[in-house]
């Protein structure tokens, strides 16, 4: 079976709007880095933030309004994409319509503050509002309740590639579920504690927070012809082999892309990648939105679906292979065609 | 009702479950713990790895350190993992040594594994967390990142079992297990696979701890799950795993079939992101869309492993809605918690319970509920004071979690169809 893509959202370090932000992509532009400073440290560390502003009006809604930023970010997204797919939810749709979420570090900024109350303060004085906002499954909750869906609803996490893993798991909804339709979105807030962890883990991407959403149907404008199982890898040295089998998979099964979106990130995971693309694809244009977006992680790779699904149309491709490699967890791709 | 969701019209093959494996306060493995059900073991004690003094609840069930630190063995690279791997390290091997047992079971390669969990290595987080606030001073370790998130303890897992598979982790709070195993059947079931490894794993961290006494959900008391007046949850860990095959391919190869999956249902309560509604609308739903994609009736059922926090608002709320869907019965449906003897393992618990059904099949006997003293008068169940002996050819097995996520699966006997 087949699925497609009916409708999308993003909330980027560029703004929100899906032309908006790909006329931005087309003309090079580039965000203004943000920074973190880091207490108990001299130390700082520059990101790549969400403009503000562009959540605010789900800042109104009372379901969300304590809600930590990773809710806001992707139900914005969320919303957007069912906005941009024509759907306007009524309790039969939402009873019809599932919830995946792609999740990699969750409320970091709620966890943060909340651990630190009970460091500095003792149990007894951590907070009961921040906690249920720590839990990984917070947002698509949030999300869930907005839309009214009262079936299903799975928050999937895992590494950079999740959010790829989030569309395999939809695809398997809709292929073995009695639903019509998956709102698949993936976010991530960022937080002095998550710029020093990636630090001091040595991998030097330029972190950045975002939201995306896709809704995915049995119908739609763009084809997701392949979406790979992903390969597992445990350790570092596997990622390089991984991403190649991920790639030669899809070449095989959907032949030759007219364009790449790359995960590329500025880690071990750019040559590993480039060494993918090397074997299967040599000379095949590649696009490297994480330059723009900055690695977002929960919504890195639905961002960079987003930015292959706009390529096809805006740039009239006839196949587009969506690249994606974690750091410490999975390799992923998919390839997108005209619906 | 509402839909069912999952579709009874796609499935085309029936679920088996080839082998198990479990690790929790109750014992390091499926031998022990029947042991420990049968004689309604007591295994909450107070918490050892970090300072409980300043929370009103200052027990947990817990699993050994010394049983984890053998399973780590002499290696530097395994001693440094988290012990949630070495919990899930422990359950794999117990399920893989039981698949080798078995013609055939030593080539099983799953083509998917489908885990559930809340909080990974949540407490090497912690440790990041506190060399941070001493600045320059504190020592930050690179294993604690490494072994942070909550896919390594799945991948460690299947490394040193030697098994590789795409992983697909599911976060739905407290009913993590039962999705992954729900989903784990769905892709079995609907022929899209043939061999799935599924389950699910946590363990107890200081974060969380705090988190559910901030809540007033944990009690200082002993966990009475469906008591007249029960105070509350108490915290728990662990893991488990067990591998579906596609029926015939079981059945082909000769495998001792432990079980059989014949249902899931799951439905989302929007009514508060800690809280479920009161009707109990959400556990209604969960497990008639189980019982509906199984094609059981609620007569059908000899015994529910219930999701039982001990909480207020759980308890009543499940307890509401076993009565609406199983109080018609000439012989009420007999239910227990066994969080009543090891805690709440979260996103393990779904697993965990998923397990100890099976073993209740497998050994025909009613898991108990501890600590139960008086049955509130609204409820129309048995509550299982203690284990016995009994008929057991149908089971369901309930989870629900923050954020208004409710699991269901049902579990039959290999022989009961």
């Amino acid at each position: 079976m087949s699925i497609f893509i009916q409708g999308m959202g993003w909330v980027t370090p560029l703004g929100a709007g899906l032309d908006d932000v790909w006329a931005q992509l087309e003309n090079g532009g580039r965000p203004e880095p943000k920074e973190f400073s880091v207490p108990y440290s001299p130390r700082k560390h520059a990101y790549f933030g969400i403009p503000p502003k562009i959540t605010d009006a789900l800042g109104r809604n009372p379901r969300v309004r304590r809600s930590s930023v990773i809710t806001y970010y992707s139900v914005t997204a969320a919303l957007a994409a069912l906005e941009n797919a024509g759907i306007t939810m009524t309790p039969e749709i939402a009873e019809r319509t599932a919830v995946v979420f792609a999740i990699c570090s969750g409320g970091v900024v709620y966890t943060r503050k909340f651990y630190e109350m009970i460091v500095q303060q003792g149990a007894n004085a951590a907070s009961p509002l921040l906690f249920p906002e720590t839990v990984y499954n917070a947002p698509a909750s949030h999300l869930a309740a907005l839309l009214g869906t009262t079936g299903m609803s799975y928050t999937l996490v895992g590494d950079g590639s999740i959010g790829l893993t989030a569309l395999k798991f939809a695809e398997q909804l809709l292929e073995t579920a009695d639903i019509d339709r998956c709102v698949v979105a993936g976010g991530e807030e960022l937080d002095w504690i998550l710029c020093e962890a990636y630090r001091s883990w040595r991998l030097p991407a330029m972190l950045a927070e975002g939201g995306a959403a896709i809704v995915l149907g049995r119908q739609g404008r763009i084809k997701i012809g392949e979406i790979h199982e992903g390969i597992s890898f445990s350790k570092r040295a596997g990622a390089r082999a991984a991403i190649r089998k991920v790639h030669g998979d899809l070449a095989a099964k959907a032949g030759r892309a007219d364009l790449v979106v790359s995960c590329a990130n500025g880690t071990f995971i750019d040559a590993a990648e480039a060494s993918a693309i090397a074997e299967s694809s040599p000379g095949t244009p590649v696009d490297h939105p994480k330059q723009a977006f900055g690695e977002a992680l929960g919504a890195g790779a639905l961002l960079q679906t987003i930015h292959g699904a706009l390529a096809l149309e805006k740039r009239n491709l006839g196949k587009v292979l969506v690249s994606s490699l974690g750091f410490n967890q999975q390799a992923g791709g998919l390839v997108l065609g005209p619906g | 009702m509402t839909s069912p969701n999952l579709s009874t019209t796609l499935h085309t093959q029936r679920v088996a479950v080839t082998a198990v494996g479990i690790v929790s306060p109750l014992g390091k493995n499926s031998v022990d713990t029947v042991a420990a059900l049968k004689t309604g073991r007591d295994c909450v004690s107070r918490v050892v790895d970090f300072d409980v003094t300043k929370t009103k609840c200052s027990t947990a069930g817990q699993v050994p350190g010394a049983f984890l630190e053998e399973v780590a063995g002499e290696s530097r690279a395994t001693r440094r993992m988290h012990r949630a791997s070495h919990m899930m390290m422990a359950a794999t091997r117990e399920a893989v040594a039981s698949l080798h047992s078995s013609p055939g079971g030593a080539g099983f390669a799953p083509e998917l594994a489908v885990i559930g969990t809340t909080s990974g290595g949540m407490s090497f987080g912690e440790e990041f967390f506190k060399a941070c606030l001493q600045g320059a001073r504190g020592t930050r370790r690179p294993a604690w990142l490494a072994n942070y998130s909550p896919q390594k303890q799945v991948l460690d897992a299947l490394d040193s079992a030697g098994l590789s598979a795409p992983c697909q982790i599911i976060a739905n709070a407290c009913a993590s297990g039962t999705n992954a195993i729900g989903h784990a059947f769905q892709m079995v079931r609907s022929g899209k696979y043939r061999r799935v490894l599924c389950g699910g794993y946590d363990a107890i961290s200081e974060l969380v701890f705090a988190g559910f006494d901030s809540l007033q959900a944990s009690t200082p008391e002993k966990i009475r799950p469906f008591d007249k007046d029960r105070t509350g949850l108490v915290l728990g860990e662990g893991a488990a795993i067990l591998t579906l095959e596609a029926w015939d391919d079981a059945v082909a190869r000769g495998a001792n079939i432990v079980a059989e999956v014949t249902g899931y249902g799951i439905s989302t309560d929007n009514h508060h992101l800690t809280q479920p509604h009161p009707s109990g609308i959400g556990p209604l739903q969960a497990m008639s869309r189980a019982l509906a994609s199984a094609g059981r009736q609620a007569a059908d059922v000899d015994y529910i492993n219930a999701h039982g926090t001990a909480t207020i608002f759980n308890d009543s709320t499940e307890g509401v809605a076993i009565t609406q869907l199983f109080g018609g019965r000439d012989v009420p449906v007999p239910v227990s918690s066994t969080k009543s003897m090891m805690g709440h393992s979260l996103g393990a618990a779904g697993a965990v319970e998923a397990v100890i059904s099976i073993l209740a099949l497998q050994h025909r006997f009613l898991p108990p509920n501890i600590n139960f003293r008086e049955a509130d008068p609204a409820w129309n169940f048995e509550v299982v004071k203690e284990s016995r002996g009994a008929k057991v050819d149908c089971v369901i097995s309930n989870s629900f979690g923050f954020g208004g996520t409710n699991a269901t699966v049902v579990l039959e006997g290999a022989g009961a169809r």
